[in-house]
């Protein structure tokens, strides 16, 4: 027999029980729809998941420190130093053995100046940015890093240095009492009694443009801070301040510095890339060399960085780029036989990972319950069917059809079944999908900016129905999904409800193939 | 072409063995019609079942064509079924959901000929049995008698060279069994081909070449009609 025969065949016999197919296919269209839209449930979690991961840098960085030296202190006491001679020591050494390992992109030590150190900029020095933190690293690996430039270029010079995306909000105007620009973060809002609703803050213009604007670093190894924010901020603070200026021994560096670039913010690449300044590591150990002779009679305890300067620092920390988020893992484990501290967000991305896989499953069970009472509809479909065609099966086979074409026929409708349920079933699905998402974002846009989106900037009354679809069918940065159906969701749906409708039709497919072919032949019937 | 030696054929039950045929031996040659003719419980639709291959043999095989019915394999059978054999049956037994072409052409179908081709040969078919106007009738559509016309197109559509008839007047009036019988007679005549014919009505069996009597299970009288 021809397969399109039998197809013909299959479309005249579901026809023939129209009430029937279409109550099972029913069973289908709503198993498949829950099995659908369970695993969509699911994919909503983990793309909120990625965006909140996303969100907080860049997840392939390991963070590598030594048993004594603590998280971004930097200080290098004779304690830490004891523990380091047991432990393996952050060094240049240890930095290119970091670099041969496997599945690593970028490794840079990471320094912290450890000065308090002011930032004044404009005429005068009018801007200050009292104790701004000041980061050093290896500029080589600046790009295998990952690290980016908002602006600008990178210093290949000592006297130049980039500036964190958001520093110039850390400054204040000495003339006009202090003064500050502030900076919207997403999120925050404001209330406005007029319309009764929150309006998202907007960007204030930062004082100056740190590419145009030449900075002056001031510091000294007994240096506390500047005097005139000290007095600013008054209270317990100005007596310490006022020590520190009359006694006598203030000696300061003051270091011209020009801006070369912006690097775009990223806590987990360093606090000073969003609110610092980044330096290259070279030329910040000249500036500590250049701070520590400041004050190298002065007092003992500020003696002991002096060290760390030298060609054998002992490195803070050291940041390594894995090449790929799975090699994270790998990389930690490696550096943790090598006897260093690592810490990464990957544990907090697999225990993400481990809970939204849990709630996929639990949900996905739901879905796949419903489904199997479909298959349940279909199999006893089939099994009437063989029943009340038992007589006609007989006819066919006495005519001398194949045993095996019989077998397709019964396979081919109960397939069908379920094919035609899987593909209504994901359509409506789709339907469903989308609905969810657009009052969901309707309500999380009516009740203020976006609660769960992260600040969705200006569009917070004005969500037209067509940008809410837009929106739920497309996605985007600041759009929370609640169900998101990828392409292969489809595809698996309908693929499943087939192979679904077969499984449980094989049974009275065999069933059929059994019937004799004596039984149309008797004639007491 | 029909060979039948030393048949025997039991059916075992609770408590005894019926002895349904018992060494039963027939050669039917080609172009013949005949007639097994007997009471009901002689064992002559017994007989048909073990030409037509439906049942195995207890004993004893049937040849057809020089193919040994009895041992062919499930597929083997279904294909000999396609090539050479075709059945009237007396309740016609024909596709509710099928129309007359449709019906007719279904052997056809098996054999995996394009719908086309297949459905103007059963056309041309059912025009010779008087159904040129009721081509496209289903059979609740159809008179007992005009059904049966349908079931003998169908048995002959693909040109079988052997054609089992099981009582294929039964269920008809006296005036339509009589046109039943002169239809396969014609077909058979036209083809040279050979036809068994199981009743148990004299009428029926008097347009056979051969009538062959059977009386629990056993053949009893085996005589030519003169035809």
């Amino acid at each position: 027999m021809r397969f399109a025969d039998i197809l013909r065949l299959c479309v005249q016999n579901l026809f023939r029980r129209k009430s029937r197919t279409f109550l099972t296919v029913l069973g289908v269209i709503v198993g498949c729809c829950s099995i659908v839209l369970m695993v969509s449930f699911g994919q909503g979690i983990n793309e909120q998941n990625e965006k909140m991961l996303t969100s907080m840098g860049d997840l392939s960085i390991v963070t590598v420190y030594t048993n004594g030296g603590g998280y971004g202190v930097g200080m290098s006491g004779p304690g830490s130093s004891s523990g380091s001679s047991e432990s393996a020591k952050l060094d240049d050494k240890a930095v290119e053995s970091f670099r041969s390992l496997a599945g690593v992109d970028g490794v840079t030590p990471v320094m912290t100046l450890p000065y308090t150190v002011t930032a004044k900029a404009g005429a005068g020095g009018r801007y200050i940015y009292d104790s701004v933190q000041i980061m050093g690293i290896d500029m080589s690996q600046f790009d295998k890093m990952g690290y980016k430039l908002k602006d600008g270029s990178k210093p290949v010079k000592d006297d130049q240095i980039l500036a964190g995306e958001w520093v110039t909000y850390g400054f204040i105007d000495s003339l006009h009492n202090g003064a500050t620009r502030t900076h919207a973060d997403g999120g925050s809002c404001t209330y406005n009694e007029a319309t009764g609703e929150c309006e998202p803050d907007k960007d204030e213009e930062p004082f100056f443009d740190p590419l145009t604007t030449p900075l002056t670093l001031v510091s000294g190894a007994n240096y506390v801070g500047d005097p005139y924010v000290q007095n600013l901020y008054g209270g317990g603070m100005s007596g310490a301040g006022s020590t520190g200026s009359t006694s006598g021994d203030s000696q300061t560096v003051s270091l011209d510095l020009k801006v070369t670039g912006v690097v775009t913010g990223d806590y987990n690449k360093g606090y000073a890339t969003s609110d610092g300044l980044v330096m290259d590591l070279g030329a910040m150990k000249a500036l500590i060399a250049k701070i520590n002779a400041t004050g190298s009679g002065a007092s003992s305890s500020a003696s002991s960085p002096a060290s760390s300067s030298t060609s054998a620092t002992n490195y803070d920390q050291v940041l390594v780029k894995a090449s790929d988020l799975s090699q994270v893992p790998d990389v930690e484990s490696q550096l943790k036989a090598m006897g260093y501290q690592t810490s990464s967000y990957e544990d907090i991305r697999k225990s993400l990972e481990d809970q939204s896989r849990a709630i996929q499953l639990i949900l996905g069970g739901i879905g796949a319950v419903s489904l199997l009472v479909a298959a349940i509809g279909i199999a006893n479909t089939m099994v009437m069917s063989v029943s009340e065609r038992t007589r006609e099966i007989g006819i066919m086979k006495a005519l001398g059809c194949y045993v095996r074409d019989i077998r397709v026929m019964f396979l081919t409708e109960a397939g069908a079944i379920g094919f035609i349920g899987g593909v209504i079933g994901a359509a409506l699905s789709a339907l469903v999908s989308l609905g969810v998402n657009m009052v969901g974002m309707w309500l999380a846009g009516g009740s203020g900016s976006s609660f769960l989106g992260s600040g969705s900037g200006g569009s917070g009354g004005d969500l037209s129905f067509w940008t809410l679809l837009r929106d739920a069918v497309v996605g985007g940065e600041d759009v929370t999904r609640y169900s998101v159906i990828p392409w292969w969701l489809y595809l698996f749906a309908v693929l499943f409800a087939t192979c679904i409708g077969l499984l449980f039709g094989f049974g009275p497919a065999n069933k059929a193939v059994r019937i004799p072919a004596l039984d149309a032949i008797r004639n007491d019937r | 072409m029909i060979e039948v030696r030393h048949l025997r054929k039991e059916y075992p039950t609770a408590d005894e063995t019926v002895v349904a045929l018992e060494d039963v031996n027939l050669s039917i040659p080609r172009g013949q019609i005949c007639c097994i003719y007997g009471e009901s419980g002689s064992g002559k639709s017994t007989l048909l079942n073990q030409l037509a291959g439906m049942e195995k043999p207890t004993r004893g095989g049937v040849r057809i064509g020089g193919v040994v019915v009895s041992r062919l394999d499930e597929r083997e059978l279904a294909a000999f079924r396609q090539r050479h054999l075709g059945f009237v049956f007396q309740s016609y037994n024909l596709m509710p959901n099928l129309n007359a072409v449709e019906n007719v052409a279904m052997p056809l179908m098996f054999r995996g000929v394009p719908k086309e081709k297949r459905e103007a040969v059963a056309r041309g078919i059912l025009r010779r049995v008087g159904l040129g106007k009721r081509l496209t009738h289903y059979p609740t559509q159809m008179s007992g008698g005009q059904q049966q016309r349908v079931g003998i197109a169908r048995a002959f559509v693909a040109k079988p060279e052997v054609v089992f008839a099981d009582e294929p007047t039964g269920n008809l009036d006296s005036k339509t069994k009589l046109d039943v019988m002169e239809m396969i007679c014609s077909f058979a005549r036209d083809l040279d081909q050979t036809i068994v014919l199981v009743t148990h009505d004299d009428n029926m069996a008097r347009y056979a070449d051969r009538i062959v009597t059977l009386l629990d299970g056993r053949v009893v009288d085996d005589r030519l009609t003169g035809n």
